[in-house]
């Protein structure tokens, strides 16, 4: 460092690379000496072990993840500013209805086989008889009607006290009850079957096909 | 428009929980309506709503929650709580088996459909060879409502599960297997008993279809009724005997 400070400046510039014609032998020589001792230091230097080299890169790419994810969350808890096409609101919408669909499986078109499908669409209309002459009214609750005591009317016959509805069911197994009077639960003889209600009663069962019942 | 996407994230997250819990507050709303108390109805949708956050059809649960509350004259509240807990352990079950047999996903009918087996008593073993044996989810749910259904109609198990096997082995599509128990209570119609009709099923006799010549009773399917056959429908005239 003191030899630098003894160096002209015509030294400086040809040790910068600007002037090599116009410098004088001494001005040389002292740069030259000069760039001379920066080599022997230079090569007095160690080389650093490879360990810390792979130490060093592994803490500074660790470091770039940590800032990414920090910058993730960042851009996830700040506001922004968003431009809104409707129509895609709209189709993001329909998309979430049709996804939340598939969640609570509610069971589509899809689920059917072809066969059964067509089946399902059949309306099939089944008579109902109850022989009850001492009944003021006759009503019919089951699983086509979601229960309702009022929901199936049957109509008198008051010669042969035979009470009758024809009731539009899909194919398949339904299970029913007919109440007497508004308070007397009572199972259909001419049913398929009896079967435990879950509350330690029966229902009766029958199973529509696609060509209609045939019952006792 | 500027709002905190994170916000944006929890509306739609609970978007998508209140549709599924829409079924909890449909039956919540039905029983109201019906006139059942608030403390009965919250438990009810609790059952349910627990049930769909399982994945599990809850159709079945609603039409049980309101076949209880139609019987409140002789069924109390509790005991139409517990009668759902036992549905939801039978839905479990039946869920556990389609999945076992590989119906991905296993859809509601199919798991309604076992559930509904376990519970008139058909076994593991019997609900998995029907499902087997039908190989698609819909029409597993059929061969088990038929089975189940024969077995109440007193066929023994083994012939129950034979005729829906076999009929599913040699073809025939589901909408013929619904005319099984039809076609069984002709036969027991024509004299015949169920001990006879179990054997010939054993022997690969299977069912006769129902409208076969001679097949009848008093509660046989009459014709056609004329005018009832409507637009996109098809209408057809099922009958009952009288008593």
């Amino acid at each position: 460092m003191r030899e630098e400070q003894r160096l002209s400046p015509e030294a400086h510039s040809y040790l910068d690379g600007e002037s090599a014609g116009g410098i004088g032998p001494e001005d040389r020589g002292a740069a030259q000496r000069f760039e001379q001792a920066i080599q022997a230091y230079a090569s007095s230097l160690k080389r650093p072990d490879a360990a810390v080299d792979r130490a060093v890169m592994a803490a500074v790419r660790a470091d770039a993840r940590h800032a990414r994810r920090q910058s993730v969350w960042r851009w996830l808890v700040s506001p922004h500013l968003f431009n809104v096409r409707p129509a895609l609101v709209a189709a993001a919408a329909v998309a979430l209805i049709v996804f939340g669909r598939v969640l609570i499986d509610v069971p589509g078109p899809g689920d059917r086989s072809p066969g059964a499908e067509a089946a399902a669409q059949t309306t099939i209309l089944v008579r109902f008889e109850l022989r009850a002459p001492d009944a003021h009214r006759v009503t019919l609750a089951g699983s086509f009607n979601e229960w309702s005591p009022d929901g199936v009317e049957l109509a008198r016959n008051a010669a042969t006290g035979l009470w009758t509805a024809t009731v539009p069911l899909k194919p398949g197994e339904h299970e029913y009850l007919f109440i007497i009077d508004g308070s007397q639960w009572i199972p259909d003889p001419n049913a398929h079957a009896q079967v435990d209600d879950g509350f330690g009663q029966a229902n009766s069962v029958i199973v529509v096909g696609p060509r209609g019942v045939v019952r006792s | 428009m500027r709002y905190s996407f994170v916000g944006a994230l929890l509306v739609a997250g609970a978007l998508l929980a209140s549709a599924r819990s829409a079924t909890a507050q449909d039956v919540r709303a039905q029983l109201l309506e019906r006139g059942a108390p608030a403390e009965f109805a919250d438990q009810v949708a609790a059952v349910v709503a627990s049930a769909g956050a399982e994945q599990l059809p809850t159709e079945p649960l609603v039409s049980k929650a309101l076949e209880g509350w139609a019987k409140r004259a002789r069924v109390p509240q509790d005991r139409v709580i517990t009668a759902l807990n036992q549905y939801v352990v039978r839905l479990r079950t039946g869920r556990d088996i389609a999945l076992e047999v590989g119906f991905n996903g296993a859809p509601g009918p199919v798991i309604a459909a076992a559930a509904e087996a376990v519970g008139r008593g058909m076994t593991r073993a019997q609900i998995t060879q029907v499902m087997g044996s039908a190989g698609e989810p819909a029409a597993a749910a059929t061969g088990l409502t038929v089975a189940s259904a024969l077995m109440a109609q007193g066929l023994e198990a083994e012939a129950a599960i034979r005729v829906v096997d076999d009929a599913f082995r040699g073809g025939r599509p589901p909408e013929d297997i619904l005319e099984f128990p039809s076609a069984l209570t002709g036969l027991q119609a024509q004299g015949e008993d169920m001990a006879q009709i179990a054997r010939r099923i054993m022997q690969g006799g299977g069912l006769p279809s129902p409208t076969a010549p001679g097949m009848g009773g008093r509660g046989n399917r009459p014709p056609t009724v004329p005018g009832m056959s409507g637009e996109g429908q098809k209408k057809r005239k099922g009958t009952s005997g009288g008593q």
